[in-house]
């Protein structure tokens, strides 16, 4: 099996038209992993979660910036999505299933604990007045490609 | 590629026909165009059509429950169809299945419908 580090840092405008670039350009750089299409769809699903909260929550859909780091170590992926918004005032009960501060929104309250189901770990910092921190953390339990077996193959 | 429509009303049925990719930015799009109908037809049931769809986040849950407090007080049900294997976990991990029915496609949601109507005029004239 193969390993190699690699970095990634993106940002762009808080607008719900992002949120599908936000997800499939984590998707397209952790993609040099091999995870299977069931890790990819969890990435996805995570890192929209992330975003989403920022658009809706962090800058109460105004503007703003979002920032996405991705770190590759070894076979770990992860994910670090940063606002610079409103804060959260009480991050345990953010957190809590099914809570949501916006219910007149439609909101289901389960943004938290998708990213929480899809991922490994999940930390989340928040200062009010100064923005949120999500990191999100994922193994890829890779089985090595076809090509990565015949390049192991010849550097034998 | 096919064209089609958001959205169909057939009687007191609505059918959703949800986009490829169901998130917080699509399910708006949804909710401006199928919001009003509910507020001037009746609808009893609605049909989630997953058909086309490859990616849903936690906004697609938030949608369908909506749906599911509009239709409740009319004793109707909210039927999710067509579902592939990313969406069939996604809901099952959000406890979906709870408050809404899986079925196959839209005809066998239409069939279920249909079955149920007829049950209850015939004890209402029993």
């Amino acid at each position: 099996m193969k390993h190699f580090n690699n970095q990634m840092v993106v940002e762009f405008d808080s607008i719900s038209k992002n949120e599908s670039f936000a997800r499939v350009v984590v998707a397209a750089f952790v993609s040099r992993l091999n995870p299977t299409l069931e890790e990819i769809a969890d990435i996805k699903t995570a890192v929209s979660e992330a975003v989403t909260n920022s658009i809706i929550h962090g800058y109460e859909n105004g503007d703003g910036r979002i920032r996405i780091e991705t770190h590759i170590v070894e076979d770990t992926v992860t994910v670090i999505v940063t606002d610079y918004g409103i804060g959260i005032t009480d991050v345990e009960k953010a957190m809590e299933p099914m809570y949501t501060s916006k219910p007149e929104l439609e909101r289901s309250g389960m943004g938290f604990a998708f990213m929480e189901a899809f991922m490994d770990e999940l930390f989340v910092e928040s200062e009010v007045g100064e923005g949120t921190t999500v990191t999100m953390r994922k193994v890829i339990k890779q089985e090595s490609s076809e090509a990565d077996k015949v390049v192991d193959e010849e550097n034998k | 590629m096919e064209q089609r429509n958001l959205f169909d009303v057939e009687g007191e049925i609505l059918i959703i026909y949800l986009p490829e990719e169901l998130d917080h930015h699509t399910v708006g799009t949804i909710r401006e165009n199928t919001d009003g109908l509910f507020t001037c037809k009746k609808i009893r049931d609605v049909i989630f059509d997953y058909r086309n769809t490859t990616f849903m986040d936690s906004s697609g849950i938030g949608l369908v429950m909506g749906r599911y407090r509009e239709v409740r007080y009319l004793k109707g049900d909210i039927y999710i169809v067509g579902v592939n294997d990313t969406i069939a976990r996604i809901l099952e991990i959000s406890g979906l299945y709870r408050v809404a029915k899986k079925r196959k496609d839209i005809a066998e949601a239409l069939c279920d419908i249909e079955k149920k109507y007829e049950k209850g005029s015939h004890y209402e004239t029993f």
